[in-house]
């Protein structure tokens, strides 16, 4: 087998652990679909109003069909720091050491763990979808509108889970992984996932003018609003990928650094 | 393959702010045998482990890992050796078929081959029944058994096992010495193995390097030890009113005094064995030495690692490393 399939087939296997070790613990999965959903469904029970009504709100069919791409990337975020504490348990565990001790190629103890979060990102888009769809709400985009909502939610889910990694490396700890959430939480909320960014005032209109999150949901929702065009799809993929090329490559290098103790 | 399994030449891992956790540490352990490292806990085993598994660089020094030095060929060592670490890192929501599975595509070898080892390693280690059950659920003794299966999927010519018994309770750890016994008569594996444990290093191994503060300070199979060692140690308690100098003056006529052995009161190897204990004991009373206990101990690995460090192994057996 040449190296590369050997390091493929690695990957496939890592990543298939970590997703079954993922879906075996409630604690692990269970809150990146618990909290987006709740959040989705009072947000569309208290707005459900807002649109047209509220200056700067577009008038759209209904608040679900805005509110479910904010919550997607708030799923992915809890999902990647999940993955990022699982990182940090395995290098505590030993679970790491016994990889590294193996001729398991490096490159797949970075892909395997970014792999279970794109796999994971890619179940989540659809199932969040699904049940925005059954309580009503439409994508406009019809099938390639989905399509493109579940690419940018993947690509943004290993850009997460190369930030989890990265964060586990660093720290060595995953309750410190899982401590750096609520700071997620900020980013995501000082952003438009949740209000258009022309409901927003002063500073905090400026902050999120320049979140990268912002944009990133708004080329979601345009698939699911309508007005969708190859440039705003282009313009989500673009930004998940930034960010992805951005996180995966501090993962590498602090992975790399970290492996440099060993022989 | 040469017949060293391990080969180390002034091995030395210092940590940051200058601590040698191992200090020079020039070792050959031959191929086929069990091999003991024997050493009270931060004495440097773990260390020592890393180091030949790849896990930690040495600062200095080389080692030689079947066949292949650790720093420049560190993939074909990791392809040779089996590495059961302390504390067994195994997945408590995986069960023991799936983590054997998983093991085996990390090796590399084809899916049929995966499949066909898990079960005979199930069979071998006895945890067949277990084998779809959850890894949370196994007891202490069970998950070293899959821990120590999981380092043999690719059958590897160099086993390490890193405290492999510590916690386990006497049955459990009874039965593991049994596997390790018949794997390395069987199979042939080299067996190198770290202990806190006296009795373990005794029983089980063929070979003993004994490691303190780094350094080894005793090296040989178990009776050539004790062989050096020589003769029995008479211990004798004093008993109020007398001093361990009163007894250990007395006992000074009758042989070499051992320094620490006995807390309040003195120690001496005793050339004469059990006929001249009476002598000595008669020689107490004789000077007036009052005393409560005497003991006649046959010589063992402990006095071995006293006799070399001047302090009892298993002193500090309650504290983790």
């Amino acid at each position: 087998m040449s190296a590369a399939a050997l390091a493929t087939r690695q990957t496939a296997a890592l990543a298939w652990r970590s997703i079954i070790t993922t879906l075996r613990l409630p604690q692990a999965w269970f809150p990146a679909l618990f909290f987006p959903l709740v959040l989705m469904a009072i947000f569309t029970a208290s707005f459900g109003g807002a649109p047209g009504n509220i200056p700067g709100f577009p008038p759209i069919r209904g608040f679900l069909d805005f509110a479910v791409c904010g919550a997607i990337v708030q799923g992915v975020l809890i999902a990647g720091t999940t993955a990022g504490a699982a990182f940090a348990t395995d290098i505590e565990h030993g679970f790491f050491d016994r990889l590294v001790a193996s001729p398991t190629s490096r490159v797949s103890i970075l892909t395997g763990r970014l792999g279970a979060s794109v796999a994971l990102g890619v179940v989540q888009a659809l199932l969040f979808l699904s049940i925005a769809a059954i309580f009503g709400a439409r994508v406009e985009g019809g099938f390639w509108g989905v399509v493109v909502v579940v690419i940018i939610a993947a690509i943004f889910a290993a850009a997460v889970g190369g930030l989890g990694v990265y964060l586990a490396i660093r720290t060595g700890s995953g309750e410190a992984v899982q401590g750096m959430f609520p700071l997620f939480l900020a980013l995501l909320f000082f952003s438009s996932a949740f209000f258009p960014l022309d409901t927003m005032t002063g500073w905090y209109h400026a902050v999120a003018a320049v979140n990268p999150i912002s944009y990133l949901v708004e080329s979601m929702r345009d698939e699911v609003l309508g007005g969708a065009t190859i440039w705003t799809a282009l313009t989500g993929i673009g930004i998940a990928a930034g960010l992805a090329a951005i996180s995966i490559t501090a993962s590498a290098i602090t992975l790399r650094r970290r492996l440099r103790v060993a022989s | 393959m040469s017949d060293q399994a391990v080969e180390t030449q002034d091995l030395v891992r210092e940590y940051k702010g200058g601590v040698k956790a191992v200090d020079g540490v020039t070792l050959n352990v031959e191929s086929g045998g069990i091999f003991g490292f024997l050493g009270p806990n931060g004495a440097g085993k773990s260390t020592m482990v890393r180091m030949l598994t790849t896990l930690l660089k040495p600062t200095s020094g080389t080692a030689i890992v079947a066949g292949y030095d650790v720093a420049k060929h560190p993939d074909k060592v990791r392809r040779r050796i089996g590495v059961a670490l302390q504390d067994a890192a195994i997945d408590p929501y995986m069960t023991g078929r799936e983590l054997l599975r998983l093991q085996g595509v990390l090796h590399g070898l084809p899916r049929a081959e995966c499949r066909a080892r898990a079960e005979s390693l199930l069979e071998r280690v006895d945890l067949v029944d277990a084998a779809d059950r959850r890894v949370g659920t196994y007891s202490g003794g069970m998950r070293r058994r899959l821990d120590l299966a999981l380092s043999l999927v690719h059958e590897p010519v160099v086993l390490f096992l890193d405290e492999p018994t510590t916690g386990l309770d006497p049955v459990s750890r009874v039965t593991l010495w049994e596997e390790v016994r018949r794997l390395n008569r069987e199979h042939g594996t080299t067996v190198f193995l770290t202990t806190q444990y006296l009795e373990e290093a005794d029983q089980l191994a063929d070979r003993v390097a004994i490691i303190d503060g780094g350094r080894i300070v005793a090296d040989g199979s178990p009776s050539e030890l004790k062989a050096q060692i020589g003769f029995p140690m008479l211990s004798v308690v004093a008993a109020d009113g007398s001093t361990p100098d009163d007894v250990s003056r007395v006992l000074a006529t009758f042989g070499e005094i051992v320094p620490g052995a006995v807390d309040r009161g003195a120690a001496v190897r005793l050339p004469g064995g059990s006929k001249a204990m009476a002598d000595a004991v008669r020689a107490l009373d004789e000077a007036g030495v009052r005393f409560a206990e005497v003991d006649l101990t046959e010589p063992s690995l402990d006095d071995v690692f006293l006799a070399s460090t001047g302090r009892h192994l298993g002193a500090d057996d309650d504290v983790s490393e």
